[in-house]
């Protein structure tokens, strides 16, 4: 290859249109950088706060402003109308852990510049997965949101079970990541190519059962990461000993990741995958709330509902491989879930870790008795999430509910959605229990120490409350926007 | 012969990668390692990536593995079995060894069904092997810098990301607690205890406990 070659070549690749589509990559890789500068000088660590929010904004405009350019890099990044949207849930949801990781750390402080940095290195692999267009962007996407978050659940390192969560987590994540790279080796020798579309094409060929074989252990990895049956069950362990502002992000934007992803790979996988993903999807709703029901602790009942979630949102999955022609609307309605998703669950554990301050106080369901009567708007947020969680109308989580069991309906998977629709009946009870303990239950005789005050929590929760109720009676809002 | 030669290193590479598994004392673990990675280098060879053969035997054979012998031989471990006077078997015959040996099997057979059922002989046949090998440099920094570079530069902030996750897990506070130790500190948390300039076995003792599991 000459030099003039190599000068073409990559004039070629770098046109302003593959700038367009890298700049929200390049913003939060600069906020990194400038983070990191941050920290080495003393005097300048005011300035942490204001270059995060900074950072996440500038993305923010960065991915509004560019749009959608269409693949670049020869169809390893592919930014399309989903790839825009994501990334910005996916900002958003760093936004929520961010600001309920104010004021949260109380025996950890000396690291909290480095807590802002792998928070801010999460969306940035995140977007790549959600981008990805070939197993190897994949790969280090997922690894870029992996290893910090491995980090934050063992930010805690002093407590035990936060160094548990991050060792559990830690893993059984490298052993979802030696799933996707044996699939992906099998894959490649299957069919000859790494890029979806290649793969997609070389399924005709003579490799067509081993290329199976590596699509099954992909997929495998992927619900690795969604916490779909049965590879859902370092959930609760990882959840619980977290801090709580992480699990907001490893319940909300992890899972809006690994989803956005499968979204892509499911037009890779044949349509009679759809009935098993289908059974797996309501295998994964009754093993989350058949495990919610009997929690005694508030954090781990919200982890078993996570699951039963990811379980709801993986039926428009099956939608979608079942009918390619319904990839249009399956998007649309898992971009929706997730949207509310973020705010609700978000909301809810934001709550919690605003409740618990650094893990100490008030995550049994008993020790929210009585709260009604203590702090009147505290409980009535928790309540409205709760609710949403659970599907009542009016709220985000009832309307996406709505599109996903109506893109299974259209799919034909007709008795997964029906077995689906009683699932989330049951889901109700023990959101309702926790309802019932806030309003009519009489306080308990030890009252916990009172609160503090904190105003990026407030924020926050107040957020994600407006969020779940403008998604639940506008949504048109939201849709408009997104396609 | 080049076939002969493939299955002798494919196996010595499983064999030293069960080893590394199942040593009880970390300088066989990383020996094997060693091992294991000289063998995929020569696999990688006969694959015809030469270049790649090269960099995993200096990269991975030499600096990664200088860098492991030099934390284990300073952190002075040894046969845990020794250090705790006690001999544990790895692996209980429990039945959960019984499951999980039966759900390898499984993954295993149908992996091996998967092989079989493939037909090889409509599968393209790779052409003799060109004189460069398989991976001359500039094929590889264009591929790189044009269609994997998003995958590159990711990997430049993944390096980075993991650098900064390490120190917030195995770094000591740099500003402690001032009743516990404060002899660490340059600046006291609170001006109001003066930093101890003498170190003393007793808050040693104390700091390791308070530091917790892992540092």
């Amino acid at each position: 290859m000459t030099t003039q070659e190599i000068a073409g070549l990559i004039d070629q690749t770098y046109s302003p249109q593959t700038w367009a589509g890298l700049a929200p990559l390049l913003t939060l890789a600069g906020g990194i950088l400038l983070l990191l500068f941050v920290e080495l000088f003393e005097r300048l660590h005011p300035l942490r706060a204001p270059l995060f929010l900074a950072s996440l904004i500038g993305t923010f405009l960065a991915h509004k402003y560019a749009g959608a350019v269409g693949p670049i890099l020869g169809g390893s990044y592919i930014v399309d109308g989903a790839t825009v949207a994501w990334g910005q849930l996916f900002l958003a949801s760093t936004m929520l852990a961010w600001f309920f990781a104010r004021q949260y750390y109380r025996t950890s402080l000396a690291f909290l510049g480095e807590h802002d940095i792998l928070l801010l290195t999460a969306p940035l692999g995140m977007t790549v997965m959600a981008g990805a267009g070939d197993l190897v962007t994949f790969f280090v996407g997922l690894e870029l949101l992996s290893i910090p978050l491995y980090c934050l659940a063992a930010f805690r390192r002093r407590r035990n079970d936060s160094v548990e969560a991050g060792l559990k987590y830690f893993i059984l994540g490298a052993f979802g990541v030696a799933l996707l790279l044996y699939g992906a080796a099998l894959t490649y020798v299957g069919t000859g190519h790494l890029d979806l579309a290649g793969i997609a094409a070389g399924l005709e060929g003579p490799g067509r059962p081993l290329a199976f074989a590596g699509l099954a252990l992909i997929a495998g990895s992927l619900f690795f990461k969604l916490s779909i049956f049965p590879f859902h069950l370092w959930v609760p362990d990882v959840y619980q000993g977290s801090p709580t502002p992480i699990t907001v992000l490893m319940a909300t934007g992890t899972k809006a990741a690994a989803l956005a992803f499968l979204m892509r790979f499911a037009a890779v996988l044949p349509g009679s995958s759809a009935n098993l993903i289908a059974l797996l999807a309501v295998l994964t709703m009754a093993a989350g709330n058949l495990g919610a029901l009997v929690q005694k602790d508030l954090k781990r009942m919200l982890a078993y509902s996570g699951i039963a979630h990811a379980g709801t949102v993986l039926l428009a999955v099956a939608g979608t491989v079942a009918a390619p022609a319904l990839a249009g609307d399956a998007i649309q309605a898992v971009l929706f879930y997730m949207a509310a998703y973020i705010f609700t669950a978000g909301g809810a554990f934001g709550i919690l870790a605003w409740l618990e301050a650094d893990g100490d106080l008030f995550t049994r369901i008993d020790s929210l008795r009585g709260l009604a009567r203590r702090r009147p708007w505290l409980a009535a947020t928790l309540s409205l999430f709760l609710l949403s969680l659970g599907g009542i109308p009016a709220t985000g989580g009832f309307l996406g509910k709505w599109l996903v069991f109506s893109v299974s309906t259209r799919a034909d998977l007709i008795t997964m959605t029906i077995l689906g629709v009683l699932l989330s009946v049951v889901a109700l009870g023990y959101y309702l229990r926790v309802i019932v303990a806030m309003y009519m239950e009489p306080e308990p005789a030890e009252l916990a120490p009172p609160m503090t005050e904190r105003a990026w929590a407030t924020f926050g929760t107040s957020l994600c409350a407006w969020m779940v109720l403008i998604l639940g009676v506008l949504p048109g809002w939201f849709l408009g926007r997104v396609f | 012969m080049a076939n002969l030669l493939f299955y002798l290193m494919a196996t010595l590479a499983t064999v030293c990668a069960i080893g590394v598994v199942v040593a009880r004392s970390p300088v066989v673990s990383v020996v094997s390692l060693l091992g294991s990675f000289a063998s995929l280098a020569i696999i990688y060879l006969l694959a015809g990536y030469q270049f790649l053969a090269a960099v995993q035997i200096l990269v991975y054979g030499g600096a990664v593995m200088v860098l492991f012998l030099f934390t284990i031989m300073l952190l002075n471990l040894g046969d845990p079995a020794v250090i705790h006077g006690e001999s544990e078997p790895l692996f209980h015959h429990s039945r959960r060894t019984l499951l999980g040996l039966g759900v390898a099997a499984a993954v295993g057979a149908a992996g091996l069904i998967a092989i079989l059922r493939v037909a090889w002989s409509a599968m393209p046949q790779p052409a003799e092997l060109p004189e460069g090998g398989l991976d001359p440099l500039d094929q590889l920094a264009a591929s790189m810098f044009t269609h994997y570079s998003l995958a590159f530069e990711a990997a430049s902030v993944l390096l980075l990301a993991t650098a900064v996750g390490v120190l917030v897990l195995a770094k000591r506070n740099r500003r402690p607690t001032a009743e516990v130790f404060p002899r660490e500190s340059q600046q006291p948390a609170t001006p109001s205890s003066p930093p101890t300039s003498t170190p003393s076995a007793g808050a040693q003792g104390q700091e390791v406990a308070e530091e917790g599991v892992l540092s």
